[in-house]
């Protein structure tokens, strides 16, 4: 189910109105691996699990994700969820780490689903095996598709702030804009999930994030 | 209490430790693997990796001999490895309580076959309790020890991967304070402590532990009472709710009345278990429930009587009707198989869709949504940068040779952009299967064995010593990377330290050949791919066993190796697409053209330095990024 609380503006009770009984938020987190995927779920997860009074489950690619195969994230968030992972057609919001991947992913989208996707374009070995062509129209693809695309660039975004290791963080902030955790409940999250060293770091991506994901 | 988000595999190792497990040995193995590796974080275990899953099951029966209480953890492949002592020790029975973790893969996200493992504990007898989430994998791993001790039989908690690999949250401890909120973190055992659990004083039964005629018969007797008792504990506790779970519909209705598409109701009752049981609750919560935790035995009686309450009963479970067969072997009607697929994970679309075609009116599953974009160009896993691999993977499609391939990374050289094994079957397997290929007269450019260095030493030795015994003139090539690393870098017998970190004495795999009695030994380094081919010829040329062995780490475990990038000089570059042949994922075309084909960069952040590309280049247009053009 999707909402918007843009910047500032979710109330105190934001998530209590939100989680209604049965609203269940849907949300996958796709890229290549090695793009800290798996971070930013449990950034997500976390959010979840320290507002309070909400359950979460998660379930990741199997297999080899850390030898370059695709790789996603499920996140379910809701006052109660049974499923680990989330039925075809019906993910609220698609956070696309690398744009193929977005697009492979989107049909997952439900009709009024929100897909934030990376500007970043790994060109698989494969594409230069002539037998595949790599789609660099692939936010312009989702778009005619009739999906809502929040396109992102993650990374020039993270260069800005300091490096591009917080690229992911820039992209976990632009989502944050539309679930309804407080601004400090998400910085905790992150404090969680990120080495100390690099927390400021992090929470000035986190930030800069939440800008470019506003709109 | 306290409440954390755990995998199912760590919620296992949790429960396991709670009930007092003091040996844990296992083989790595998707999707078990993280059972053990999280038990050696805790306080007082002695955690092994084996160097089989047949030698972990021993260890593990052995320690129960012993009176600990001990685990093992393994895959669907792994069962099978195991399997010989996996029945004969529920024979036997146990002393200290005795755990045996079996997490199958239907789907076939790592596995090589998804043969449904439920039917170990049908051949054996083993009582088998199955989970569907993460508190139940933390409680009935509990739970499974104290049946295990009781009953004088190991028991087995079988995970599909679904719930080994999902994460929900557990709840830990006694519910003393009323439940506590949920806090994040995987409750890390760092820092917890636990007394030492007592032993039990170790068997000396020759009788009960020798499986001879005499005592073996008497044995399997004793086996069939224990079952009848088990049979009557799995009803006892279904009643109580313990361990089965009757669970009314969701609907406004209840009574599990679910819509008919036809038009008007009917009573809907599923019986189900584990993550079969999750997906069907996701798929049609407003039917009624019976909530199986033990599936071996099963609690009949407790079935028959639910049956009666409904009008309809649907069993739904993962790959082969093993519950349906049962039930209608007991006389219970019942559809399963019809509306369900017998193949591939029963996630909750699949389930959802298997009750829209029964007649049931569900909206959410009336149309048939695809999952992802099946023209987007596929992105499977490759090499890594600077694999060892890559170098004899490339000689050996030089040579064109016929490859036999084992269980390991280099199995992604079967697909593009490599595409060069042309076998990958089961642990050890490629040594023989190579051998019974030559004996039945080869292939005109040669064939060959390809193996990994934990893949060898779990069962590839056997194989090799039958090539020596009978004169086979074969090639054997061990890619030694000295780490089990598909699995994610688990160490093995040719390292230098323990899963528990401890120092060992790594073994000589050139020695072991050599010991068994091979005689052309050879050891290669995989980054001179002019060397590859030389010992490639070599070794097809020597008239009986031979063995070459690659001589580079691994370059993701146990540490990330980075070294001095390569630049492709533009200029020099004439886009003859030679470097591309080793699918290498820092080598990618650059917007620049010689004529229609692309010319070739190298990703500066990713190259590792290990210049199989540029050994390639014929123009020498790759060199080392100090020295280069730029």
């Amino acid at each position: 189910m999707s909402a918007t609380y843009p910047t500032g503006v979710a109330p105190e009770n934001a998530c209590a109105l939100h989680y209604a009984p049965g609203v269940v938020d849907d949300i996958m987190v796709v890229g290549v691996g090695g793009q800290g995927v798996i971070v930013a779920a449990a950034v997500i997860a976390d959010v979840a699990l320290l507002n309070g009074g909400l359950e979460v489950k998660l379930s990741e690619t199997r297999g080899m994700s850390q030898r370059g195969g695709s790789v996603s994230s499920h996140i379910r968030i809701g006052k109660q969820v049974v499923a680990p992972s989330i039925s075809p057609g019906e993910v609220d919001y698609l956070l696309a780490f690398e744009a193929a991947e977005g697009l492979r992913a989107a049909p997952a989208l439900t009709p009024d689903g929100v897909a934030i996707v990376n500007t970043q374009q790994i060109v698989p070995p494969l594409a230069s095996q002539g037998e595949h062509a790599y789609p660099f129209d692939a936010a312009a693809r989702m778009k005619a598709a009739g999906h809502d695309v929040v396109v992102v660039d993650g990374n020039a975004v993270a260069l800005e702030v300091g490096d591009l290791k917080v690229a992911g963080i820039v992209l976990v902030g632009a989502l944050s804009t539309h679930l309804p955790f407080a601004v400090e409940t998400w910085q905790q999250a992150i404090a969680r999930n990120v080495p100390k060293a690099w927390y400021e770091l992090n929470l000035t991506a986190f930030a800069a994030g939440r800008e470019v994901g506003a709109r | 209490m306290e409440t954390h988000l755990m995998l199912g595999n760590e919620a296992v190792a949790r429960g396991a430790w709670e009930a007092g497990v003091q040996v844990a040995a296992a083989y790595p193995g998707t999707p078990s693997t993280e059972i053990v590796t999280n038990l050696a974080r805790y306080d007082g275990v002695y955690a092994e990796w084996s160097t089989n899953e047949k030698v972990a099951y021993e260890v593990a029966f052995g320690a129960s001999m012993g009176g600990a209480r001990a685990l093992t953890a393994m895959k669907s492949a792994g069962a099978s490895v195991a399997a010989d002592p996996l029945i004969s020790s529920v024979y036997t029975g146990v002393n200290g309580g005795l755990v045996v973790c079996l997490a199958g893969d239907p789907g076939m996200a790592s596995g090589m076959t998804e043969q449904d493992d439920r039917y170990f504990g049908r051949i054996s007898s083993m009582p088998m309790l199955e989970p569907a989430d993460s508190q139940d994998c933390y409680e009935y791993t509990r739970l499974a020890f104290d049946l295990s001790e009781q009953f004088d039989v190991p028991v087995m908690v079988r995970l599909s991967i679904q719930t080994a690999h999902q994460k929900s949250l557990v709840r830990i401890g006694e519910d003393e304070d009323g439940g506590a909120e949920a806090v994040p973190g995987d409750g890390d055992p760092r820092g917890l402590r636990r007394p030492d659990p007592p032993r039990k004083p170790p068997h000396r039964i020759t009788e009960k532990y020798s499986l001879l005629p005499r005592f073996s018969r008497p044995l399997h007797r004793s086996l069939l009472e224990r079952v009848k008792r088990l049979t009557q504990y799995a009803e006892e506790t279904a009643l109580t709710g313990e361990l089965a779970r009757v669970e009314p519909g969701a609907g406004a209705a209840g009574a599990g009345l679910v819509a008919l598409r036809g038009g008007g109701a009917t009573r809907i009752g599923v019986v189900s278990a584990g993550a079969a049981y999750v997906s069907a609750k996701e798929a049609l919560p407003d039917a009624a429930f019976l909530k199986l935790g033990m599936i071996q035995p099963l609690p009949m009686e407790v079935i028959r009587r639910f049956a009666a309450t409904v009008d309809r009963l649907f069993v739904v479970e993962e790959l082969e009707p093993y519950l349906e067969e049962q039930l209608l072997a007991a006389g219970i009607a019942c559809e399963g198989k019809r509306w369900f697929p017998q193949w591939g994970e029963l996630t909750a679309v699949r389930v959802g869709r298997g009750f829209y075609e029964a007649g049931l009116d569900l909206p959410r599953w009336a149309e048939d949504k695809a999952a992802e974009d099946a023209t987007v160009i596929p992105r499977p896993p490759v090499l890594c940068t600077g694999c060892p691999h890559r170098g004899m993977a490339t000689a050996m499609k030089k040579l064109d040779l016929d490859v036999h391939g084992d269980i390991g990374c280099y199995d992604l050289t079967t697909l593009p952009p490599v595409s060069h094994m042309h076998s990958a079957f089961e642990m050890g397997a490629s040594v023989p299967i190579e051998q019974g290929f030559t004996r039945a007269g080869g292939s005109e450019k040669g064939s060959i064995a390809v193996i990994g260095d934990s893949t060898f030493l779990h069962s590839g030795i056997t194989g090799l010593l039958n090539a020596v015994h009978q004169r086979t003139k074969t090639l054997v090539l061990i890619q030694d990377n000295r780490i089990t690393a598909m699995t994610g870098g688990q160490t093995n017998p040719g390292n230098e330290r323990t899963l528990a970190g401890a120092e060992t004495k790594p073994v000589d795999i050139a020695a072991i050949c050599r010991a068994l009695g091979v005689e052309l030994v050879e050891q290669v380094d995989p980054y001179d791919y002019d060397a590859c081919l030389r010992a490639l010829k070599a070794g097809l040329a020597h008239d009986g066993p031979a063995v070459l062995i690659t001589t580079r780490p691994c370059m993701l475990f146990p540490a990330k190796i980075a070294g001095e990038p390569y630049v492709v000089d533009e200029d020099l570059c004439n886009a003859c697409q030679q470097c591309m042949k080793l699918g290498c994922p820092s080598l990618h075309h650059a917007d620049a053209m010689h004529k229609t084909r692309h010319k070739v960069a190298i990703d500066g952040e990713t190259c590792t330095g290990c210049s199989l590309c540029a050994q390639l280049c014929r123009p020498g247009a790759i060199v080392k990024a100090e020295g280069g053009a730029s």
